[in-house]
């Protein structure tokens, strides 16, 4: 399997950039030349120099601090609400798969309907409802990717359910939470991870999608979308200011879907995400 | 007398179309309790927490909030079966009204974006399949994955600064009069094609793929081995089969790109349902948002609908489910 | 080929959804004014002869820095998007003079009357014009105004349900003996500085059409405004634009302008490139150095930076722990740093504020050197500010205030952010829409309220930000007292009813002590308007300051394109 995973040169390609990218935002705290917060308004908007390599914004902050930092807030995000999703969702799945009949129908078919929404209006929806702050985000796409996992689940289950090694624990006294444990959750968890390196690129998107137009993290905290979006204004006379954000986020999440591109095409080719 | 295919296919459309009822139902229940059911008072959220008790109460009041939820749900309900979309909670503007004259530019952009999409997406995804493993196939590849990466509001922008601001080819504000063609058109374009861009890399993803398969497939192998010349055979069997796949996930795409339209039309200060959208939603106007969402249910829960029709049509096996 | 045809159908069906009905064009909409107009397009000078082909219509197409309108209800109206329509479409009994606010003019009046006594009473009496048409509406074809009119507009501006200005028509009665003249009674005298703003084209004192109003209804008219200026309403696009019409019935003459066309962009970039692409005509900018210069340096376009500006002042609201504590207001005023947002802004935009009332334009105003010997400048001094919140018992703590999105809010916000966060105390920001934050801080959502405003005179300003009848929701007259000032009360009134302008400035001026020291507010700066503008628009006077907050369009501006 790996085998395979290595031959792929996009993916690993992906792999490199993606840890290329955590590491930085690791180590943000530590390599970042400046504290991305401290404000100098008497040198503001200029364009890369020495000290200050992809320049410096409108506050007199320094841009590549700032991108370091918004790499942090991004993949933190990105992975806290791809958690939030999965664990959600994989609940909901294996409930439903496990338990059947009425339960299982309701929700399979909220999910269903949940699945077709387009992802960035329910995130907008729900963001407008919780209003904006980093757990609310975090929340808000967790609660919106759950209904994919819930897919995901659902279905392993489903046919682990009538394994005869199911009935057999079952005989010998096993309840129900043991053999989620021990039987049904290991069976799905390779295709879960493959969902979740997948969606880490999209959670990130969505981020930058909600903090562009306002919902997202508050000032000041970096993110790149909300640098680009107050870069925007800056747009004809210093340009760098989005689209330094702009190319990181555009790495970034190339490099997660190549990643997930690289596993899914070793689980399972078919696989339509 | 109507053929048994026939037969099933209307079976088969009146039985969708007959599903699609109750998940509109489910998905409207769903609009309605995330308003009223997120943590803390709607209209506390309206107007902030430190607003005075008998503001708050006044927002309550209109909203419809003292009633009981039931009595809620059923108004809800009835005025949407009126087509009675309220009004907003800001300027009083009946929203249906708002709606109608923003849909028509929604509309053409995301329809365009998807008519860009397959021009391009599907000659470009089955060219690389064939010249697999060539530069081509590799700057394609690229190319498709940039374009599902890029967050759509950036592309905008890039779009924005190389055509309106370096080039001064396009306007930058707005939709344009809708009776004008030309001025709609002129206005169109670069969102259009910010839009057109990222779905082309979606389709070409999925052509090439699909492309990929059938290419390799027995029955093609089979028809080269009994000497048909390569063209022959590649539109003969491969192309046809090659698109089913694409067909269907073309409304799934649709269904993302509705989201990204929501943030071109915000970048490009363009008329529509998404920049409606976020407008209600920066000034807190829960009528609004609500009603906006309903429409976006319906939408989302009609594109299902075409595509499941539309594959029942191009694979008979589908009808029979 | 069937997929192919699938495919088709469905473009096909998504095309003529979109070709439908077409009730798209905004002037199909309800709230547009049906006109009862001639064919040929207005003529460009009332002294001009008939062309024999058509003239262009000359049109005027701002943009401005909001989403969506307020109200276009002009005693409610505050907003700068707002305030210009208003300004367009109607006229006070005076006016300031287009683009000096130190002189007046008259306007629905033919002359600014001196004030009598009458049984101990101060009389003022306005003759008016004859023949100044209210703007037809909705089947109406408009009609003469009266005094009737007059006394109508005065009387709903003085009634607190019916306007947000009605503080400052206290102890006023408004009577109409005859057709053309109206009586202003007061029951205690003022001066004309105070009390002529009250009836000029600006806030309180803008006339409305009573018929059109009692017709329409106090609700529709926010939307459907109905005056006598030189242009009147003509459609409402939500979240679009406002259109008005050139009103040939002007009584100063036809404007030249056909058509101004006010459009909703709350976007800079898109203004900006608007403007440089000739898309738009008038833009509002960003209030800050690097803006204007980047502007001045673009081609074809040029930017107006004019004043009074408005003052920028922080506002803190005493209920709200631990603001309640003086010494901990202090310390944010000492936390503070003047010169920092100087140098933000920029030069050409922002002058330091050392009083509530700026002194460079206005009696009462406190300069740096009173402010400083009296002790109430307030230095920047993070220490000093550090050890009066410890002392307080108020070491850190945090609080959270709404912004508008709007640029000169939210960078005063994020820079206050910084410089709070320097001594111990975390300004969380919540931004939401212009028009949001200015509902949510009159329902008193705000602990630390920045206000960016003009009055125009010391008693207007004291009154309505720290007089007690103007605290948020609570007050008599609820305006915009947001940090729930009552201490000098009894000063302000002595002061308005003092007739000798020294004295009157004295009393203005202790007033404003007594806030600085409480620490009731923090004046910050004063900020000038900037519009970017497309250098064929001639606003047709000398712009050099207005109260309408944008640069206003009379019957004689016009677009030499």
């Amino acid at each position: 399997m790996w085998v395979t995973f290595k031959r792929n040169r996009t993916a690993l390609v992906g792999v490199v950039l993606a840890v290329v990218v955590i590491l930085l935002a690791i180590l943000a705290p530590w390599i970042s030349p400046h504290d991305p917060l401290k404000q100098n308004v008497y040198h503001r908007l200029k364009g890369p120099e020495p000290g200050h390599p992809l320049g410096v914004d409108d506050f007199g902050r320094d841009v590549l601090s700032r991108v370091l930092w918004g790499a942090r807030t991004s993949l933190v995000v990105g992975s806290a609400s791809v958690l939030v999703g999965l664990m959600v969702g994989t609940l909901l799945g294996i409930v439903a798969g496990f338990k059947g009949g009425r339960l299982e129908y309701v929700i399979m078919r909220a999910v269903d309907v949940l699945l077709s929404f387009p992802t960035l209006i329910m995130g907008l929806m729900v963001m407008a409802i919780l209003g904006s702050g980093m757990t609310k985000l975090i929340l808000a796409i967790g609660i919106v990717m759950s209904p994919r996992f819930a897919r995901v689940a659902h279905g392993p289950t489903l046919s682990i359910r009538e394994k005869e090694f199911v009935m057999a624990a079952r005989a010998t006294g096993a309840d129900d939470l043991w053999i989620l444990r021990h039987h049904i959750l290991p069976n799905i968890l390779g295709e879960l991870l493959v969902m979740a390196s997948l969606w880490m690129a999209t959670a990130i998107r969505i981020e930058a999608n909600l903090s562009f137009i306002g919902l997202g993290v508050s000032p000041p905290t970096p993110t790149w979308g909300n640098m680009i979006r107050d870069g925007v204004k800056w747009l004809t006379n210093a340009p760098y200011l989005s689209t330094f954000p702009g190319l990181a986020i555009l790495i970034t999440v190339m490099a997660f879907n190549m990643v997930g591109d690289g596993l899914r095409d070793v689980a399972d080719p078919k696989l339509q995400v | 007398m109507l053929r048994a295919g026939e037969k099933a296919m209307i079976a088969y459309i009146l039985r969708r179309m007959l599903v699609s009822v109750p998940i509109l139902l489910v998905v409207l229940t769903l609009v309605f309790l995330l308003v009223r059911i997120a943590p803390g008072d709607p209209a506390v959220a309206a107007l902030g927490d430190y607003a005075s008790q008998e503001a708050v109460e006044r927002m309550r009041q209109r909203m419809g909030l003292n009633k009981p939820l039931w009595m809620q749900y059923v108004d809800f309900l009835g005025q949407l079966a009126r087509g009675d979309l309220g009004r907003s909670l800001i300027n009083d503007v009946p929203v249906s009204q708002q709606i109608r004259r923003v849909l028509p530019y929604t509309l053409e952009l995301t329809g365009s974006g998807i008519f860009v999409g397959l021009l391009f997406g599907i000659p470009l995804g089955i060219v690389t399949a064939l010249r697999r493993n060539t530069l081509l196939d590799y700057a394609g590849r690229i190319f498709g994955l940039a374009g599902l990466s890029v967050p759509a509001f950036y592309l905008g922008i890039l779009l924005m600064l190389l055509f309106a601001v370096e080039l001064d080819l396009f306007p930058v504000v707005g939709g344009g009069e809708l009776s004008d063609l030309r001025d709609n058109l002129h206005h169109l374009f670069l969102p259009a094609l910010s839009l057109g861009l990222i779905m082309t890399a979606y389709i070409t993803r999925m052509a090439r793929s699909a492309m990929l398969e059938v290419l390799n497939a027995d029955y093609m192998r089979t028809a080269r081995a009994k000497g048909l010349q390569e063209r022959v055979v590649l539109i003969r069997h491969g192309l046809r089969t090659a698109l089913i796949p694409v067909v269907s996930v073309v409304g799934v795409y649709s269904i993302v790109l509705i989201g990204s339209s929501v943030m071109t039309e915000v970048v490009f200060s363009r008329p529509g349902v998404g920049k409606l959208m976020v407008g209600a939603m920066k000034q807190r106007d829960y009528t609004t948002l609500q009603s906006i969402m309903v429409i976006y249910a319906s939408f989302v829960v009609i594109i299902n609908l075409i595509t499941d029709i539309a594959y029942g049509l191009i694979d008979p096996r589908i009808r029979y489910e | 080929m069937k997929k192919l045809t699938v495919v088709l159908t469905i473009l096909a069906t998504l095309a003529l959804v979109q070709c439908g009905p077409g009730p798209a064009s905004p002037t199909a909409e309800p709230t547009e004014a049906p006109v009862v107009e001639e064919e040929e397009p207005p003529t460009e000078e009332p002294t001009e002869e008939p062309e024999p082909t058509e003239v262009p219509e000359q049109v005027l197409r701002i943009a401005f820095d909001a989403s969506d309108l307020s109200t276009l209800d002009p005693h409610f109206a505050a907003a700068t998007q707002d305030r210009a329509i208003v300004d367009m479409v109607f006229n006070g009994l005076i006016r300031y003079k287009p683009g000096d606010i130190s002189q007046f003019e008259p306007d629905l009046a033919q002359a600014i009357p001196e004030p009598t006594m009458e049984d101990g009473q101060q009389v003022w009496v306005f003759a008016l014009r004859e023949g100044v048409m209210c703007h037809p509406w909705n089947g109406n074809e408009g009609y003469e105004l009266t005094s009737e009119d007059v006394v109508y507009s005065l009387e709903k501006a003085a009634n607190p349900d019916r306007s947000a200005y009605a503080g400052e028509y206290t102890g006023m009665t408004f009577e109409a003996p005859d057709d053309y003249t109206v009586r202003v009674v007061l029951d205690e005298p003022l001066s004309p500085a105070l009390l002529l703003p009250k009836v000029t084209d600006y806030a309180g004192g803008f006339v409305v059409c009573k018929q059109a109003v009692e017709d329409l209804g106090d609700e529709a008219i926010k939307t459907h405004p109905v005056g006598t200026g030189p242009f009147r309403f003509d459609s409402y696009t939500p979240m679009e634009n406002v259109t008005l019409a050139g009103n040939e019935q002007y009584f100063r003459g036809a404007p030249n302008l056909g058509r101004v066309e006010a459009h909703y962009i709350p976007d800079i970039s898109s203004r900006e490139l608007g403007v440089r692409e000739g898309e738009i005509d008038l833009a509002e900018g960003l209030r800050e150095q690097p803006w204007i210069e980047k502007m001045e340096g673009a081609e074809g376009v040029t930017v107006d930076v004019f004043g009074p500006g408005e003052t920028v002042v922080l506002h803190m609201n005493q209920t709200v722990e631990p603001l309640d504590d003086v010494n901990v207001r202090q310390a944010i005023a000492h936390a503070l740093a003047r010169e920092d947002f100087l140098a933000f802004f920029g030069e050409d935009t922002a002058d330091p504020l050392y009083s509530p009332v700026p002194v460079e334009f206005l009696a009462g105003g406190l300069t740096m050197e009173e402010v400083e010997e009296a002790g109430v400048l307030y230095p920047t001094d993070r220490e000093g500010a550090q050890a009066l919140l410890d002392e307080a018992g108020a070491e850190s703590f945090s609080l959270t205030s709404n912004t508008s999105e709007r640029a000169s809010y939210r960078r005063t916000y994020e820079a206050i952010q910084d410089q709070l966060k320097q001594v111990g105390i975390t300004l969380n920001l919540e931004v939401v829409d212009h028009s949001t934050m200015h509902s949510l801080i009159r329902e008193d959502a705000n602990p630390l309220i920045v206000y960016i405003a003009w009055r125009p005179n010391a008693d207007v300003f004291l009154t309505r930000f720290y007089h007690s009848d103007s605290i948020v929701v609570t007050g008599e007259n609820p305006d915009t007292n947001f940090s729930h000032y009552d201490q000098i009360d009894g000063l302000i009134e002595q002061a308005r009813q003092e007739t000798d302008p020294d004295a009157q400035a004295e009393l203005w001026k202790d007033a404003q002590m007594q806030i600085l020291e409480d620490a009731a507010a923090y004046p910050l700066f004063i900020l000038k308007f900037v519009f970017g503008r497309a250098e064929y628009v001639d606003f047709g006077y000398d712009l050099q300051s207005t109260l309408a907050l944008y640069p206003q369009i009379t019957e004689n501006t016009q677009v030499t394109r």
